[in-house]
């Protein structure tokens, strides 16, 4: 027969302070791990949402990021102009749909006064607008005109990026830049400036670019795009590009990929760490509470109660312990939803902006970590009281 | 009346409950100083910066090279001694995971007149200038990864990867130790004329340099000779801009963002948890003791003496775990520098995190034994006799 879980919940309640203190131990620890959480929720969703499977990544072979590529003028029009796998626009003789960019991590000053940083530089062409289509909006001023000396910044540069308003100069080396227009898309382009790519190049004297960005051909993609991203790296036919293809989903999962698994070792480090803590806090609340009830104990055994039952009785008690204190700890992290920060994405040196996101994963990962908490912390406890002699016990005050 | 063998005897009746706070303070305490290191040394390079160097940089991004005769140039602006470049080349080892250092161009002669806390340990300068190919590193990487003098050390280039895509070899012909701690000691420099060479021979073209350093000459005012330098180039080719190590170091900083906040937001934490458990750990000794503390009470023992027991108690619970905890941390700071340096950060518990953290230790003490001990001193002997554990 089972102890009724009235018992175990009254007991919680009879030793107030002991069960509160124990339950905001562990929400603090469970509110630290879900914070990091968040944050890592919040960095990798914002490559991994925005990704499309039908655009294509153009990179230097063996290069990690676009920052690091480079491809030549000639091979650039080699690529857009040549290749069928990508889609053109009215029909098999229309223009095709891709562009040459280049993209350097530029020094700018923070608009707090905090220092400086490194901002996303992209000269882009017509077609990269033409690609993204109606994912990217123009939610400030207007559209950069081709050839000139105007930029378009992202939304989230604004209140982050000194310079960045509409109106303001962006000073690239000794050629000023006007801000014409300010976008919103999904994905890290919003911590972007964008301005037309020959003018870029020419500013920054870059005799390469530095990726073709592509919309494929309906019939080039999922299974036939990775044969033809081998063929690319592989075939002599294309030995002389150099150059190697990813889709975007595939480059932003990457980009994403060292900060992303730097989080996911903190939030280990963490939890195992302080973990330990809250497991030895909960085992001391337990087993002054089997101490404390050592006399109880032995009434329920000599009145027929299992060893079975008793264990199972206490080891609830620490779950529930470990799942107010997870409650506790999720209500503590909930506030940082959406809180905006920014960090440098070692992957591409450049500073890139995200929110917190307490998403349900992330709430249920620390609901878990704390009934672990519970369970551990609760074990040897129960264990004891189980163990008790009957005659033993009912000897106790 | 305070008597040490009675805080002893009642720490050593719970064994059990006693090991576990302290165990808990240890390890909260060790990661509090963790925390706390890795925070401080993210700017270790701003502090221990050489105050008579000044570095030269684009203006414009950390990735533009500038020309090779901005050298000359900047080197004849009053002022300017021994003045040398730095390229970063951006190589990849083998096994990137366990591999990641900095690899720069230079030369060798100019680098170690600029920088004297860069210290020979192993090889020597003559051997750097008898190979083309030659390279120091730091003692520590080549001890991380297993190199000896004379080995070969391919590198996957990036930024100058050769046309046919293989790896630039370098012969390892001498180790180095930083007589500094703010300086890395797991960087890798290598002769300029070699990069120079190799990217002319294969791609036809001449390598810039991504920063000049300089010193200046002793008790010359930096300001002018930067503002100087940074005229020189106003209108191009390439703009520079001209800064103290120091401001050329917290540039980095600055782009970790909100970082040494959200650690010690994480600190905060551990610190909340960590009181919490202190302050449920003495309450449950409280409430055994009231028994005794009556008892103590009624053979003489002032009010104070049983209040002094009871936060005795707190601070030697507490003490005995937060020290261990430090200690702990200051025993692993080897551990930890070794998994730190591929971040480029260098590691170590300082004074000032030890001295923060004992106060935290004797705090968390205090607060944890006041309330007991408080209560203990209200106790009426009648009603504490009267109680059952």
């Amino acid at each position: 027969m089972l102890i009724p879980l009235s018992y175990t919940l009254r007991s919680l309640f009879v030793r107030k302070s002991a069960t509160l203190l124990t339950v905001f131990g562990i929400g603090a620890t469970v509110a630290v791990l879900a914070g990091v959480l968040a944050l890592r929720a919040g960095f990798t969703s914002l490559f991994s949402s925005s990704g499309r499977d039908d655009i294509a990544v153009f990179i230097r072979q063996g290069a990690s990021s676009e920052g690091e590529s480079g491809i030549t003028r000639e091979t650039c029009d080699r690529i857009i102009k040549t290749l069928p796998q990508i889609a053109r626009e009215g029909g098999p003789e229309g223009t095709p749909l891709a562009a040459m960019e280049c993209y350097l991590a530029v020094r700018r000053q923070k608009a707090d006064g905090s220092g400086e940083t490194n901002v996303p530089l992209r000269g882009v062409q017509p077609a990269s607008f033409a690609i993204q289509g109606d994912a990217l909006r123009i939610i400030a001023g207007r559209k950069l005109t081709p050839g000139s000396d105007e930029v378009i910044v992202g939304q989230k540069l604004v209140d982050r990026i000194a310079n960045s308003r509409l109106d303001d100069v962006v000073q690239v080396n000794t050629t000023p830049f006007r801000v014409v227009g300010v976008f919103a898309c999904d994905g890290p382009s919003e911590s972007e400036i964008w301005g037309d790519v020959e003018r870029m190049m020419a500013a920054l004297e870059r005799p390469v670019a530095n990726r073709v960005v592509a919309q494929l051909a309906l019939d080039c993609q999922g299974d036939a795009f990775a044969a033809f991203a081998k063929q690319l790296t592989e075939s002599a036919d294309y030995k002389e590009l150099l150059v190697m293809a990813k889709t975007e989903r595939v480059y932003l999962a990457e980009m994403a990929g060292p900060l992303g698994t730097t989080l996911w070792y903190v939030s280990a480090v963490l939890s195992v760490i302080m973990g330990l803590a809250a497991i030895f806090t909960a085992t001391n609340t337990m087993l002054s509470a089997v101490a404390s009830r050592t006399h109880e104990i032995g009434i329920l055994l000599s009145i027929g109660f299992r060893p079975l039952p008793i264990f199972l009785s206490f080891l609830f008690e620490a779950l529930l312990l470990g799942l107010v204190g997870g409650a506790v700890g999720c209500l503590m992290a909930l506030p940082v939803n959406g809180i905006e920060t920014g960090t440098t994405n070692f992957a591409t040196f450049t500073e890139v902006a995200f929110a917190f996101r307490v998403t349900p994963e992330v709430l249920w990962s620390a609901i878990r970590f704390a009934l672990i908490l519970g369970l551990l912390g609760g074990a040897i406890p129960a264990w004891k009281a189980a163990r008790l002699a009957p005659t033993e016990a009912l000897r106790r005050r | 009346m305070f008597n040490f063998k009675l805080v002893r005897r009642y720490l050593g009746k719970h064994l059990v409950r006693s090991l576990l706070t302290v165990a808990s303070l240890m390890v909260a305490l060790f990661l509090l100083c963790l925390l706390q290191a890795i925070v401080v040394s993210l700017d270790a390079g701003v502090r221990g910066a050489k105050r008579d160097r000044l570095i030269v940089q684009s203006a414009v991004s950390l990735f533009v090279d500038l020309p090779l005769n901005y050298q000359q140039k900047i080197g004849a602006v009053d002022g300017v001694e021994s003045i040398c470049k730095w390229q970063y080349f951006g190589g990849h080892f083998q096994d990137d995971e366990k591999g990641y250092f900095a690899q720069f161009a230079t030369d060798f002669d100019t680098l170690f007149a600029c920088y004297p806390e860069i210290e020979v340990v192993e090889g020597s300068k003559e051997a750097l200038l008898a190979d083309r190919t030659a390279c120091i590193v730091g003692k520590s990487l080549a001890d991380r990864l297993g190199w000896k003098l004379g080995d070969s050390i391919p590198l996957e280039a990036t930024f100058f990867a050769k046309p046919d895509g293989s790896a630039w070899d370098f012969k390892l012909a001498a180790t180095y130790r930083p007589t500094s701690t703010a300086m890395d000691g797991g960087m890798m420099f290598f002769r300029w004329d070699y990069l120079e060479e190799t990217v002319k021979a294969t791609r036809g073209e001449t390598p810039g340099t991504g920063t000049y350093v300089f010193r200046t000459r002793a008790g010359a005012d930096q300001a002018p000779i930067a503002a100087t330098v940074e005229a020189l180039f106003e209108n191009g080719p390439q703009r520079v801009s001209c800064s103290t190590e120091a401001a050329f170091q917290a540039q980095f900083v600055s782009m970790y963002g909100n970082l040494p906040f959200f650690v010690s937001a994480i600190g905060g934490g551990v610190l909340v948890a960590i009181v919490l458990a202190c302050i449920n750990t003495m309450l449950m000794a409280f409430r055994e003791q009231l028994h005794d503390a009556g008892i103590l009470k009624a053979v003489g023992f002032t009010d104070g003496s049983v209040a002094t027991l009871m936060l005795a108690q707190s601070l030697v619970l507490c003490g005995i775990g937060g020290f261990a905890g430090i200690g702990l941390a200051k025993l692993t700071e080897p551990v930890m520098q070794l998994m730190l340096t591929r971040f480029g950060v260098p590691y170590e518990v300082p004074a000032e995190t030890v001295a923060l953290a004992s106060a935290l230790t004797i705090s968390i003490g205090l607060v944890a034994g006041v309330v007991p001990a408080w209560r203990a001193r209200q106790l009426r002997v009648v009603e504490a006799l009267r109680s059952v554990e």
